[in-house]
């Protein structure tokens, strides 16, 4: 019998999974679509990326920093004052100040040691605790916007999306909306010129000649008004070449190979996004009265890559699974309406309003305990 | 009868079972311990009462300690010999329990209560009452007060699912002893007065369910490999189909469920008058060297049974008293057979949990695996801040069946169950403190 035996409440074995773990699988998800973006729009992409991941993981670790104290540390105190202040006067008076100064410098020493001590150690506590929550936010937001974005403009939006949206209101799982998503909506107000041009992805540089002004085929002057169908090419629209768009949102393959990715390991529940997405397309098929529109309608814009990877953030949506219905049903209803009628590309203000709404349905769609019966079945089922 | 499938159960996880490392090691009865030491408390209900004193000699199945109490049950001498002394000891738990200690003299004399023939039902559960067998299922409930149901009972369900992961000890009964458990689950439906026995056996048991498709008068149900199949609910729900509401005993929708372990006990009791005076277990984890399953008397110390084993092969990370998922982790080896121990687990590091509980994702997986479908994830946040009203609300927490799941899935780690323990003692605490 050693002495290093834990005793715990059951159970006594867990599973293998962690957060880290979890983290890790979205971030693998995410690298198709990831590598499709730099594809397609070669330097502008890749420094957004980096730029965001690495903003996003350092505004976390800053915040970190301060609120656990790391820089809560004293390079003086009374001991080393009143040394340096004889010492200044042993100096005015001539005599000599030697040992004085040895044993400031002795002390002032002492100190630095022990501040440093000290943060090192919020450091390595920020190590031990550090899951990827920060990389998974800064590489979706950073797929979430146009490539013409400038890389300080888009390390604000990682800032804020990690510092407003997430620590303040407690870190890991304690925000009460999509960082990410958030932190677009944020740059989308800020910086109205830059957020709105989404040029082609045409496998180069970006040239003037194929700006647009909308993400998605059904948004933006030129098509909203006057949609004309035939003229867009529906593989087009699935591998996102020559589509104007976003990083990451370009290409429906590499999206699908990260959805599938996310269901092989459990991530997310398979149904979420294909409920969230079929809502979409059925809705925006009766507004029009076309079937023709299904397609496009999912295929085009950050709708898929909302629903695969934004509305199945855990932290932020709701727990029940009816809840998970209305929430995933009421998610593509809104997209489909407020795309109809806004002309805009609407999927991260809509997952913002549905994260907002999730404690409603918590709170108004409670779950049934195994065995619970209504009040008025109770005759019925007895013995049943 | 031919094998039919057990009904889908919503929740519950899949747990690497880890059953064939004592999976093909046969019931073994290890030779008498030198001392044994036998606690009062060995069901749910008040501890029993010594009726023995230092000094006095004692056979084997002899009783030593009266039931006290309608839940309580009597406990008999498991080794014959001479009473040492009847002693205050801390038990598994960490609570002070009184302990009947008895020095063997390695005659093994019995002094068994007579064998019944072609009893009557009433003289089964009078039997069962007096070898104070309890529920070999791990909560140790009096199997005579279950056999007198209030309501009318019509099946009779033996619980042969052991979902639980590493033990195999009812494996290797119902394997051995198949007959003998038939025999007693055919006594206890004549007590019920019930005709339909349905035993219900997990799909990794195969040979299990074979063994039991010879017989015609019992339905086999294979289930599917989930944990926890075998709590009482998911299994009568999985078996046939009905649901217990809130707050009812399996007894309200007809149905009385008991173990293997109990079901060869009560066989045992019947035919060779046999008390309740030993405890079949399963020794594993990878740190013991020669898992294995055994018969051993009730009261035999665990040092004892794994120095039997082969001692440790490696330092033990987690020492588990009963099943990893619901058992009790001890904290020395000073520790004693009861009736109820199903296992003695010694997991190694690599096995045992021990990692620090990082911050919760609010992912919702406590939730969907719940077998219960409650809400864990709520209970622990609010019993944390102290709001135990919300606690028990918004997480349902006096349904919880504290099977451990929601734990074991967490891939934050949180400590759930130790939540929902505080707040349904702070519960209690509070109905006690209104009602005086």
């Amino acid at each position: 019998m050693n002495s290093s035996i834990v005793i715990s409440t059951p159970p006594h074995v867990k599973s293998k999974r962690t957060t880290k773990k979890i983290m890790l699988d979205v971030l693998i998800a995410l690298a198709p679509a990831a590598i499709c973006g730099i594809v397609y729009f070669l330097w502008d992409a890749l420094i957004l990326e980096v730029t965001c991941v690495a903003f996003a993981v350092l505004a976390e670790f800053v915040y970190f920093f301060i609120a656990k104290g790391g820089f809560n540390v004293r390079f003086a105190n009374k001991e080393t004052k009143t040394l340096a202040k004889d010492i200044k006067q042993l100096k005015k008076s001539g005599q000599p100040a030697d040992e004085a100064c040895a044993q400031l410098k002795d002390k002032r020493s002492q100190l630095r040691k022990e501040a440093f001590s000290k943060s090192g150690a919020v450091c390595k506590k920020w190590a031990r605790q550090f899951d990827f929550t920060s990389v998974v936010t800064g590489l979706i937001l950073a797929l979430i916007l146009p490539p013409t974005v400038h890389w300080y403009e888009a390390a604000i939006g990682a800032v804020f999306a990690i510092v407003v949206v997430k620590m303040v209101f407690g870190g890991t799982g304690k925000n009460i909306a999509n960082p990410a998503s958030v932190g677009r909506v944020f740059m989308l107000i800020s910086f109205v010129i830059t957020m709105n041009i989404y040029p082609a992805a045409n496998f180069g540089p970006i040239d003037g000649a194929t700006l647009g002004t909308g993400s998605t085929y059904l948004s933006g002057a030129l098509l909203t008004d006057n949609p004309n169908l035939e003229a867009m090419s529906l593989l087009d629209l699935f591998l996102g070449t020559g589509v104007a768009g976003c990083i990451g949102e370009t290409c429906k393959l590499a999206l699908i190979a990260g959805y599938i990715y996310l269901c092989v390991r459990r991530v997310i529940k398979w149904w979420q996004p294909v409920l969230f997405l079929a809502v979409t397309g059925l809705m925006t098929v009766a507004l029009n009265g076309d079937f023709a529109f299904f397609l496009p309608s999912i295929l085009s814009g950050g709708v898929m890559f909302g629903a695969i990877f934004m509305m199945t953030d855990y932290v932020t949506s709701p727990k029940g699974l009816y809840a998970q219905i209305v929430y995933y049903a009421l998610g593509g209803l809104l997209v489909a309406v407020l795309r109809h009628f806004t002309h805009l590309e609407v999927t991260s203000f809509v997952i913002i309003i549905m994260n907002l709404i999730v404690p409603l349905l918590d709170n108004f769609i409670r779950r049934r305990p195994f065995g619970y019966v209504k009040e008025k079945k109770n005759k019925e089922g007895a013995g049943k | 009868m031919k094998a039919v499938k057990g009904r889908m159960l919503f929740g519950g996880a899949h747990v690497p079972d880890n059953k064939s490392l004592a999976k093909n090691a046969p019931i073994e009865e290890l030779p008498e311990p030198p001392e044994v030491k036998i606690a009062m408390s060995q069901s749910l209900g008040r501890p029993a009462v010594p009726c023995v004193n230092a000094g006095d000699t004692v056979l084997k199945g002899q009783l030593i300690a009266r039931a006290d109490g309608a839940v309580s049950s009597d406990v008999f001498a498991s080794v014959s010999g001479e009473v040492t002394g009847v002693c205050e000891l801390e038990n598994e738990c960490g609570n002070k329990d009184t302990f009947v200690c008895i020095r063997s003299d390695g005659t093994g004399k019995t002094q068994y209560l007579p064998p019944l023939e072609n009893p009557s039902a009433e003289q089964i559960v009078e039997r069962v009452k007096e070898a104070g067998i309890v529920g070999l299922g791990g909560a140790g409930f009096p199997t005579a007060v279950k056999l007198r149901p209030k309501t009318p009972v019509d099946t009779f369900i033996v619980n042969g699912a052991e979902c639980e992961p590493y033990l195999t000890c009812d494996y290797r009964v119902m394997i051995e002893r198949t007959d003998d458990v038939m025999r007693g689950a055919r006594y206890i439906a004549k007590a019920l007065g019930v005709e339909n026995i349905i035993i219900g056996i997990e799909r990794n048991k195969p040979d299990c369910i074979e063994a039991f498709e010879k017989y015609s008068d019992v339905k086999v149900v294979s289930l599917k490999k989930i944990y926890p199949m075998g709590g009482e609910k998911q299994l009568i729900y999985s078996a046939t189909g009905r649901k217990i509401k809130l707050g009812q005993l399996p007894a309200d929708v007809g149905v009385i469920v008991n173990n293997v372990a109990t079901c060869l006990a009560v066989c045992e009791a019947v035919e060779t008058g046999k008390p309740a005076c030993e405890a079949i277990l399963t020794v594993s984890g990878k740190s013991v060297k020669k898992p294995a399953n055994v018969k051993v008397p009730v009261g035999t110390p665990i040092s004892y049974i794994i120095e039997h084993c082969g001692g440790e092969a490696e330092a033990p990370k987690k020492a588990v008293l009963g099943g990893p998922m619901t058992g009790v982790a001890i904290k020395s080896y000073d520790n004693y057979v009861k009736k109820t121990t199903s296992g003695i687990l010694l997991l190694s590091e690599k096995e045992a949990a021990a990692e620090e509980p990082t911050p919760c994702l609010n992912c919702g997986l406590c939730a969907d695996h719940c077998p219960m479908h409650l809400m864990p994830m709520n209970t622990a946040f609010y019993s944390s801040a102290g709001d135990i009203d919300n606690a028990v609300k918004l997480g349902g927490v006096m349904y919880c069946i504290e099977c451990g799941v929601c734990e074991y899935v967490c891939p934050a780690k949180r400590p759930l169950i130790q939540a929902i323990r505080n707040t349904k003692a702070a519960v209690r605490a509070k109905n006690k403190g209104g009602k005086q």
